[in-house]
């Protein structure tokens, strides 16, 4: 049974479509904070988690970061790099909404989009998180074995 | 022997590895910042968060009719003093400017409009946001000033109704004396 489950995730169709997901998603998610930084800027100060001199720089930098990552994952370059930084991301997502989640701050996500109405639910989101995080971590072992393989 | 081998190719795999992520995330930074210069939709680098949490309420004076420019709240005025692309203006008199305005704001008292007009109207672009305010919730200045702008041809007006009050009181950045 474990067997059958490794066989399937590491087959490369399934290591693809893994690929398109997380890097469309990343794309996706990057570009309403790219076009609207001013309100990403409101979304970060509300997480009250980062200092308030940090939190300009980081929303200007964040969604580039996710762009890049997410092109590189679909492309297929510094597919290792890209993915070990979306996963790491996705820690820091899960944690940013624990943290308020356990705080009871309602407050909107940001992930997706920067309106305001555009507001999801914690558990939702959480769950979402974690299942692209396990993609993730799939995706930077398969091709870091790949590699190592490979030599 | 075999086994050492091994742990040297992990461990130069893994320098690569963090090379190329430290590489992403300077190139990221890179286009992030130039976008963030030459977009027009750029922010400051290092913003103003006041420490407070701003109540979001928008209270408007019985003469603000439909039709009227757009009111915004503490927050929202908060958000446009990040963008480069919005500039403050104060209705009030010349001597309350003086005593204290919204950090880069500029003066054109409504009472005394045709001669302050001509002086700032270079330093109104037309393209811009211009967000009016005055005292304070009360206070109707703004309102008149952005009506007679729009005559003007101005189209992005916008009115802070928490004026001067809600902002000092916020503890954002302030200017005193004339702006450079």
């Amino acid at each position: 049974m474990w067997k059958g489950f490794k066989k399937i995730i590491n087959n490369r169709y399934t290591i693809l479509v893994f690929r398109l997901i997380l890097g469309g998603i990343f794309i996706y998610a990057s570009l309403d904070k790219i076009a609207h930084p001013e309100q990403f800027a409101k979304i970060v100060y509300n997480y009250k988690i980062l200092p308030h001199s940090l939190i300009n720089i980081f929303a200007i930098i964040l969604p580039w970061v996710e762009l890049l990552c997410g092109i590189f994952v679909i492309t297929g370059i510094f597919v290792e790099s890209s993915s070990a930084i979306l996963s790491m991301f996705l820690v820091v997502f899960i944690i940013a909404l624990s943290v308020n989640f356990l705080r009871g701050l309602d407050i909107n996500c940001g992930c997706f989009s920067t309106d305001p109405k555009g507001k999801e639910e914690g558990a939702i989101l959480l769950i979402r998180d974690l299942v692209l995080l396990v993609i993730g971590i799939q995706m930077f072992l398969s091709n870091f074995r790949r590699l190592n393989n490979a030599k | 022997m075999k086994l050492r081998r091994n742990s040297i190719i992990r461990e130069i795999d893994f320098i690569k590895l963090f090379l190329n992520g430290v590489g992403i995330i300077i190139l990221a930074s890179i286009l992030a910042l130039f976008y963030n210069s030459f977009s027009g939709r750029g922010i400051s680098l290092i913003g103003s968060w006041s420490n407070r949490i701003l109540s979001d309420s928008l209270i408007v004076p019985y003469s603000y009719q439909e039709g009227d420019p757009q009111a915004i709240t503490l927050s929202e005025a908060m958000m446009e003093f990040q963008s480069s692309n919005t500039i403050f203006l104060d209705a009030r008199s010349e001597f309350d400017y003086k005593q204290g305005h919204i950090k880069g704001a500029l003066n054109l008292p409504f009472e005394e409009f045709d001669d302050f007009y001509p002086k700032v109207a270079s330093k109104l672009p037309k393209d811009k946001t211009i967000i009016a305010y005055c005292d304070g919730t009360e206070c109707e200045l703004s309102l008149f000033l952005t009506r007679i702008l729009r005559e003007k041809g101005y189209q992005d007006l916008k009115i802070f109704f928490g004026g001067w009050a809600e902002w000092e009181e916020a503890d954002l950045p302030i200017g005193k004396g004339e702006e450079p």
